[in-house]
């Protein structure tokens, strides 16, 4: 059984001291490196900012460069007057990578981020190394079930505020094996750490910008990176069966399933999460 | 303020000085004071919670309201309401 250890050693306070990037006029990233040797980025969701990262990426970070940062418009990175689209976070992310002198990287998305992913690796191919798409927000034949829980959490949102939303995606997106081991003193106290990882506008423009993201099969058979698919048997949102046919749309991709884990399934098993990156970097470093 | 009420503070400040920090924290916050804004995690207060429930003997619900979460004097008035 999971133990959930890291969620106990969360600590979501920023780092002072980490200058910002700049990436384009008006805008700097909040960013965090821990690590060397190969470049692994990992792409924030409108719910999890950089610190959230953290505890999930520790061992990643004894083997690789391990590079995180906020989404401009969300956790520390600048403000703007309108949401970024997704084009623009890439160009943000490869302004990025520039700065610290990556040429290559691997890209972990993670639900709303899997699409941000895909896209930087087709329009930035010669910048992407391999593609690690956790819990996929499209499945094999699109995402309207995906628009629709947007939707639906949005109008939670606007109607309930930051603790409707949380009672409304917390049984959906946690496993089950997580909402049992960590029970109603789980629950209500990181409903506290929720209410303070973003505002309503932040979460609301989020949850609208990623309504209108679109996905196809030709979308996908366009991308030439190394692709892995992961999602936890227990994803609300892709089903493992999906997964395997989502990962086949690829030309060159692979599917990983966590037993027992949820649509974030590293919460469940940090361990092997990160051993299943391991293990598609090394395969994938092997071949040159 | 009647003395059930008090003796369940002391008991949470109990509980929080084995578990969050010693005195540095206890001894700072005051009763009504937001134990978020005086830089509980919410780690910190997962751990709380749970050794409440050993300690006064009672299972939390997910239905409790964010703001009998907010402060020791909150926490305590919970505790109080539930023995009825």
């Amino acid at each position: 059984m999971a133990s959930y250890e890291e969620l106990s050693r969360l600590d979501m306070t920023y780092h002072d001291d980490v200058p910002r990037i700049p990436t384009r006029e008006g805008v700097e990233l909040y960013y965090e490196s821990r690590g060397e040797g190969t470049a692994v980025t990992l792409l924030n969701t409108f719910f999890l900012p950089v610190p959230a990262w953290r505890v999930y990426t520790e061992e990643l970070d004894q083997h690789y460069r391990v590079v995180s940062f906020d989404l401009c418009n969300h956790g520390h990175s600048s403000k703007v007057e309108e949401e970024p689209t997704w084009e623009e976070h890439a160009a943000d992310l490869i302004a990025l990578l520039d700065a610290l002198e990556i040429e290559s990287t691997y890209l972990i998305g993670l639900s709303t981020s899997t699409v941000f992913a895909r896209d930087v690796a087709l329009r930035y191919p010669d910048r992407v190394k391999g593609l690690v798409l956790t819990g996929p927000a499209f499945g094999p034949r699109g995402m309207r079930r995906q628009r629709q829980i947007q939707r639906a959490w949005l109008r939670t949102l606007e109607s309930h505020g930051l603790e409707g939303l949380y009672e409304h995606l917390y049984p959906e997106v946690f496993s089950a094996e997580m909402n049992e081991a960590i029970g109603a003193p789980g629950f209500l106290g990181f409903r506290e750490s929720f209410s303070a990882l973003a505002t309503v506008e932040e979460m609301t423009n989020g949850l609208k910008r990623a309504m209108q993201d679109k996905s196809s099969p030709e979308m996908l058979a366009g991308i030439q990176a190394p692709t892995l698919v992961v999602v936890g048997d227990d994803d609300f949102l892709l089903s493992p069966t999906g997964a395997k046919e989502l990962a086949a749309l690829f030309p060159d991709g692979a599917c990983e399933i966590i037993p027992k884990a949820g649509h974030i399934p590293f919460i469940d098993d940090p361990e092997g999460f990160q051993a299943i990156v391991r293990k598609f970097v090394e395969e994938v470093e092997s071949r040159a | 303020m009647p003395d059930e009420v008090s003796a369940v503070r002391q008991s949470i400040r109990e509980l929080l000085r084995e578990q969050h920090g010693g005195d540095r924290f206890v001894s700072t916050v005051s009763d009504s004071e937001s134990l978020r804004q005086a830089g509980m995690s919410s780690n910190a207060l997962v751990a709380l919670l749970v050794a409440m429930e050993d300690a006064f003997g009672f299972e939390w619900d997910d239905d409790v309201h964010p703001e009998a979460l907010r402060s020791i004097e909150s926490l305590a008035d919970h505790v109080v309401a539930l023995r009825g």
